[in-house]
């Protein structure tokens, strides 16, 4: 019960944030559908989908931007991955990543991830458990991006 | 904190080989970071939550697990071929299982008995242990990637001949729906999404084979007479060597093959006079040799001759 309670006070937390600071985060879960198209290619098209089915593609796309009047300096997102989606990949490539539930984080590449026999082998996408970005320069007052990753129903 | 948080609406999930499990939601937050109003610590702010939950895929395949042809002989009854059935979706799903035995292509049909579930799990069929399949009545429910084995039992006609094959398939339908994959039976998935049709068209079917192994018995008996004076006439005093030639012919064996010969009247067995392929035997019947004389007849235990192989036995006895 504590625990709700908690996590329900967490969730407000962007509303009551946002009074005080001036930063905004939406994020948004979509699914690549092929389409058959009349001429007979097919074409790529994202879905908002309310379910989904192992194997499926899902692109992730987090939306920030300083509503603020000052610069937010030292700003990162940090996107959990779900337990039940492998990452596959950001689509600018200067993410960094945990693979051990955001102790410790680095590129991909410099990660490793002990095996159940107690080798420790090289990371894998499958590994990610968060994905990270960290900027470099602060966030100028109005300024706006978006962050994509991929990642597949397990 | 907000991490925290994210963590724990996330639905537990096991690492399957049919995937996540139906009904799991999968929950997405993300978090931002930056430095607050000097002397404040830093600022952490939530996105919204997107929550999709995972459908049930329809899927299912079925292995004959026989090694290799089932041997078998014209007549014979209850003759079992075995398979495996795996639900590789990922929800519990039950399935309606059929089977056919007058598959085209093969060399005979066999009358179909009954299917049968493996339900005490050792994977041989146990008559009166095992439970017989009603279609609509006992489907088997298997969670994801749960297999249960499964047996068909045939009556071989008699009519078969020696080689012989016959095609046995088993077919496995998931209940909830099947047809093409991507097939969409709404609200209907495990977990309360909807239940989506599978790569396998939650639909899948595989054959074992029988082969009718016969084998005949053939025995030829021949006999040569050595008379008191080197001659071959047939008088008192003259030792008559019989020789019992059994032949197996066919692609199958003969077990328990035990070959007996009554001692002609007016004639003496000569003891221990036995032979089994040149080898003396016993006349014993407690021992460990295959021969063996009871006071009016003789008699060799040949037990499994393969087809294609000959036994020789020789015994003799004395005109009275």
């Amino acid at each position: 019960m504590l625990k709700r309670l908690f996590v329900a006070m967490t969730l407000l937390l962007p509303g009551t944030a946002m009074a005080a600071n001036n930063v905004s985060l939406s994020s948004d879960v979509f699914i690549e559908r092929k389409v058959a198209k009349p001429n007979g290619t097919t074409a790529v098209v994202l879905e908002q989908p309310k379910t989904v089915i192992p194997g499926d593609n899902l692109v992730f796309v987090v939306k920030y931007k300083n509503v603020g009047s000052a610069p937010a300096s030292d700003f990162s997102v940090t996107n959990p991955l779900p337990k039940a989606v492998a990452f596959n990949g950001t689509s600018d490539g200067t993410e960094i990543v945990s693979v051990d539930g955001g102790k410790t984080w680095g590129p991909l590449s410099v990660l490793t991830y002990p095996s159940a026999n107690g080798e420790v082998r090289p990371a894998l996408m499958t590994d990610v458990t968060h994905v990270k970005w960290k900027f470099s320069r602060s966030l100028s007052a109005g300024s706006e991006g978006k962050l994509v990753f991929r990642g597949t129903v397990k | 904190m907000a991490l925290g948080a994210a963590a724990l609406f996330m639905t537990s999930t096991s690492a399957l080989a049919a995937g996540t499990v139906a009904g799991t939601d999968i929950i997405n937050v993300a978090q931002a970071t930056y430095d607050g109003p000097p002397g404040d610590p830093p600022v952490t702010i939530d996105s919204n939550t997107v929550t999709i939950k995972v459908d049930e895929l329809l899927d299912v395949t079925v292995v004959s697990s026989d090694p290799g042809d089932v041997a078998t002989s014209p007549g014979a009854t209850a003759q079992v071929t075995t398979y495996q059935v795996t639900n590789t979706g990922n929800g519990s799903e039950a399935f309606t299982l059929s089977a056919d035995t007058t598959k085209p292509g093969d060399e005979f049909d066999t009358t179909f008995e009954q299917i049968i579930l493996d339900t005490n799990g050792n994977g041989i069929y146990d008559p009166g242990v095992d439970t017989i399949y009603t279609p609509g009545t006992n489907d088997p429910v298997l969670a994801p990637d749960e297999s249960v084995t499964v047996f068909i039992l045939s009556t071989i006609p008699a009519a078969a001949s020696d080689g012989d094959r016959a095609e046995i398939e088993l077919s496995a339908v998931a209940n909830t729906g099947s047809g093409t994959p991507g097939d969409i039976f709404a609200g209907q998935g495990d977990g309360g999404g909807d239940a989506v049709v599978g790569s396998t068209g939650a639909s899948d079917e595989d054959s074992g084979f029988f082969v009718i192994q016969s084998a005949e018995v053939t025995l030829v008996k021949s006999a040569t007479i050595l008379d008191p004076f080197g001659g071959t006439t047939a008088v008192p005093g003259s030792v008559i060597s019989y020789q019992l030639v059994t032949t197996v012919a066919g692609s199958g064996s003969m077990t328990n093959l035990a070959i007996s010969d009554d001692i002609p009247a007016d004639t003496t067995y000569i003891a221990e006079s036995i032979t089994l392929e040149g080898a003396a035997q016993t006349d014993n019947a407690g021992d460990a040799d295959a021969g063996s004389f009871d006071g009016s007849a003789i008699a060799v235990a040949l037990g499994t001759v393969p087809g294609g192989q000959t036994r020789t036995i020789t015994f003799q006895v004395i005109i009275d």
